[in-house]
């Protein structure tokens, strides 16, 4: 089941950029561009395992809707352009889960979004891509119903190229999501995960190699 | 070394040396006067005796009286005016003496140094003595008479008032001292106060004033110096104002900037790193497109605004041709909104800058434009120029009471995101206001929701 995401932004763009990454990551993602109108619509759904919230909102801005999000039970991570310590604290001791500040990188997001869904134990830590299903909790792979073997490092680097799924995810960004911090070594060590990866798995087409970017896994 | 105790030690030395001066000459005027009181007394004295002596030793004697005789006539006729201070010789040595110590210790070798009468005053064994002397003839033979008067006890108090005066002048130069201080101690009270709140001032207490009421020259830089303080004060908080002002205007930009820059950067990464479809590649075009120009109309209101900030050029202005260009400029955005615009004048020529102007009417008129909501009957706006005053009235959804003092601040708006999806950079009234302020113009906003608005401005 995929998770399912809120996202309440009056800027089109940047609500517009934030569903396209959303959805190559495989979340189910509903957009509002009026706090008003977010809060209606709870309503009658408010299946959300996340909420994403812009804190100027027309209609009801980001603060007040966050009461409504507690009612229901929904995590929030407030984007906003407001830079003031002020309101980052008084946005996280409301209990947001996460605050991130415009302009922001959306691998970044995604990656704060997931951390954020594994706290609060929402995370489906089953990914799909092809025939082929990654379960983050057991560890395990299997294509076409057939586990396949991989070493701890491959299984990182495709959890990590699925994570970004559709998205060019540098080598360096790989070392450091798989890592956990700014791995210095030898990026080809990457080079030679991913083709054990596009050998194990075949895939050789959605794994692709982007000219001076890095790995893509597409999958659309 | 504190200007208390230098004023007190400078004191201190003229006090010392003036009553030492005092003093001094109160001494030896006093010696003098004891010396020749007692030396007149001597001389009277010595007179007196000889010649009392002289007459009646003269007028006894007999020239043919037996030595022995004469002797005891001559002792007889001394003693009967002599005393203890009197001595009578011959030839150097004593006939008839009161005195104690031997008067031919001292009289001996220069007894003419006494024959004059004439008191002189001699150390004899440690005694002070004065000695008048002159001699008398008897018959033949001359005596000499002497009165020799012991001063010792007298130099005695004389010293004894010189100690007197020591310790008087000792006295008096210590009070004189303490005095001194404590008074210029009190005096320069005010200046350690004015110290003080000056160090107070130099740390940042720009309010701090002297309570300074004395009517000397420290009490007029008391008054002067709470002056200074006054107008450092107000050029101060000007400055922080501004400052404040700048830092909000400053913090308003970046503010404004990080909405399109973040549509920017997502849509660019999208470009780049997402297999995109070709509809999505052109929605993340067109994304960055509408940011992009939105971004150069808020450079170019920023630019006016600072532009508008400085001297600006001033001409005589046809107002009709004015209203006209306004009018062509503001039609597509009045098509867009279905309003109407209705123009009257009654002016001919103004004095103004056209182009800020220009600006200023086009900013009112898209305001009142975005004032109507997309169902409300058509109204329509009217421009008007009268006497000097310029206006643009709407009959639209008005501003609500609170927020009409602040419409004129940048990146102020009333309904943010109706505003921005119509492409205000909230900078369109800061910059009309600015444009009015450039011309010394005022600016009066008569609004009531649901009813309307009107935005008078008044030419001086």
């Amino acid at each position: 089941m995929k998770n399912r995401i809120l996202v309440v932004e009056d800027d089109a763009a940047i609500r517009d950029a934030v569903l396209l990454n959303l959805q190559f990551a495989d979340y189910d993602a509903v957009a509002f561009d009026d706090g008003r109108k977010a809060a209606d619509a709870l309503e009658d759904d408010h299946a959300f395992d996340l909420a994403l919230l812009d804190i100027m909102l027309p209609g009801m801005d980001g603060f007040e809707l966050f009461g409504i999000m507690e009612r229901f039970g929904i995590p929030v991570i407030y984007m906003t352009a407001k830079t003031d310590s002020a309101s980052e604290i008084k946005g996280l001791r409301d209990g947001a889960e996460d605050y991130i500040v415009k302009p922001f990188d959306p691998l970044t997001l995604m990656v704060r979004i997931e951390k954020v869904l594994k706290r609060v134990g929402k995370w489906n830590a089953v990914y799909r891509v092809k025939d082929i299903v990654v379960n983050t909790e057991t560890h395990t792979v299997t294509k076409g119903g057939e586990p396949i073997e991989l070493q701890p490092l491959e299984f990182d680097v495709l959890v990590a190229l699925l994570r970004h799924k559709n998205m060019t995810v540098s080598r360096e960004r790989l070392l450091n999501e798989v890592w956990g911090f700014d791995y210095l070594g030898e990026t080809r060590m990457v080079d030679v995960k991913i083709s054990a990866l596009r050998r194990k798995l075949d895939l050789e087409d959605a794994i692709r190699s982007i000219h001076k970017l890095g790995y893509r896994l597409e999958d659309r | 070394m504190k200007l208390y105790q230098r004023i007190t030690l400078l004191v201190s030395i003229v006090l010392t040396v003036v009553i030492l001066a005092v003093s001094l000459s109160l001494l030896l005027f006093a010696k003098n006067t004891i010396l020749s009181l007692s030396m007149e007394q001597v001389q009277r004295k010595q007179k007196t005796l000889r010649t009392s002596f002289s007459e009646m030793a003269n007028y006894y004697a007999r020239s043919d009286d037996s030595e022995a005789v004469h002797n005891s006539l001559i002792k007889l006729c001394f003693n009967r005016f002599s005393d203890q201070s009197s001595v009578l010789m011959r030839d150097g040595k004593p006939v008839s003496t009161g005195v104690t110590i031997d008067p031919s210790v001292y009289v001996t070798s220069d007894s003419e140094a006494f024959s004059e009468g004439t008191p002189v005053a001699i150390t004899v064994q440690g005694r002070n003595l004065l000695i008048a002397g002159s001699s008398a003839s008897v018959g033949t033979e001359t005596y000499s008479v002497y009165v020799v008067e012991d001063i010792t006890d007298t130099y005695a108090r004389i010293q004894r008032m010189a100690w007197i005066f020591a310790g008087v002048s000792i006295a008096a130069i210590a009070l004189g001292a303490v005095i001194v201080m404590l008074l210029v101690r009190r005096s320069t009270k005010p200046i350690t106060a004015l110290s003080g709140a000056a160090k107070e001032i130099a740390d940042g207490a720009y309010e701090k004033r002297v309570a300074v009421r004395t009517k000397d020259e420290i009490g007029t830089l008391g008054e002067d110096f709470n002056r200074m303080a006054d107008a450092v004060e107000t050029k101060i908080s000007e400055l922080s104002e501004r400052n404040e002002r700048q830092r909000l205007f400053i913090g308003g930009v970046t503010h404004e900037f990080k909405t399109p820059m973040t549509g920017l950067i997502l849509h660019a990464g999208l470009l780049r790193r997402a297999n995109l479809s070709e509809d999505e590649r052109d929605a993340s075009l067109a994304h960055i497109e509408a940011q992009t120009q939105w971004l150069e109309r808020l450079t170019q209101n920023l630019l006016k605004l600072f532009t508008s900030d400085e001297e600006i050029e001033l001409e005589s202005v046809r107002i009709p041709e004015l209203l006209e260009t306004v009018e062509e400029g503001v039609a597509p955005k009045l098509k867009e909104k279905g309003a109407a615009l209705t123009v009257q004048c009654e002016t001919d020529t103004l004095v103004l800058n056209p182009d800020l102007m220009h600006s200023l009417l086009n900013n009112l008129i898209v305001n009142a434009a975005n004032a109507y909501d997309a169902d409300a009957p058509e109204k329509p706006i009217v421009l008007s120029v009268t006497g000097r005053t310029f206006s643009v009235s709407d009959r639209g959804r008005g501003i609500p009471k609170e927020a009409i003092d602040r419409i004129f601040e940048p990146f102020f708006r009333v309904d943010k995101s109706r505003s921005k999806k119509q492409g205000g950079s909230g900078l369109g009234l800061a910059l009309v206001k600015a444009i009015a302020d450039a011309h010394g113009a005022s600016i009066a906003v008569d609004s009531e929701p649901g009813k309307g608005t009107t935005v008078s401005v008044t030419l001086p």
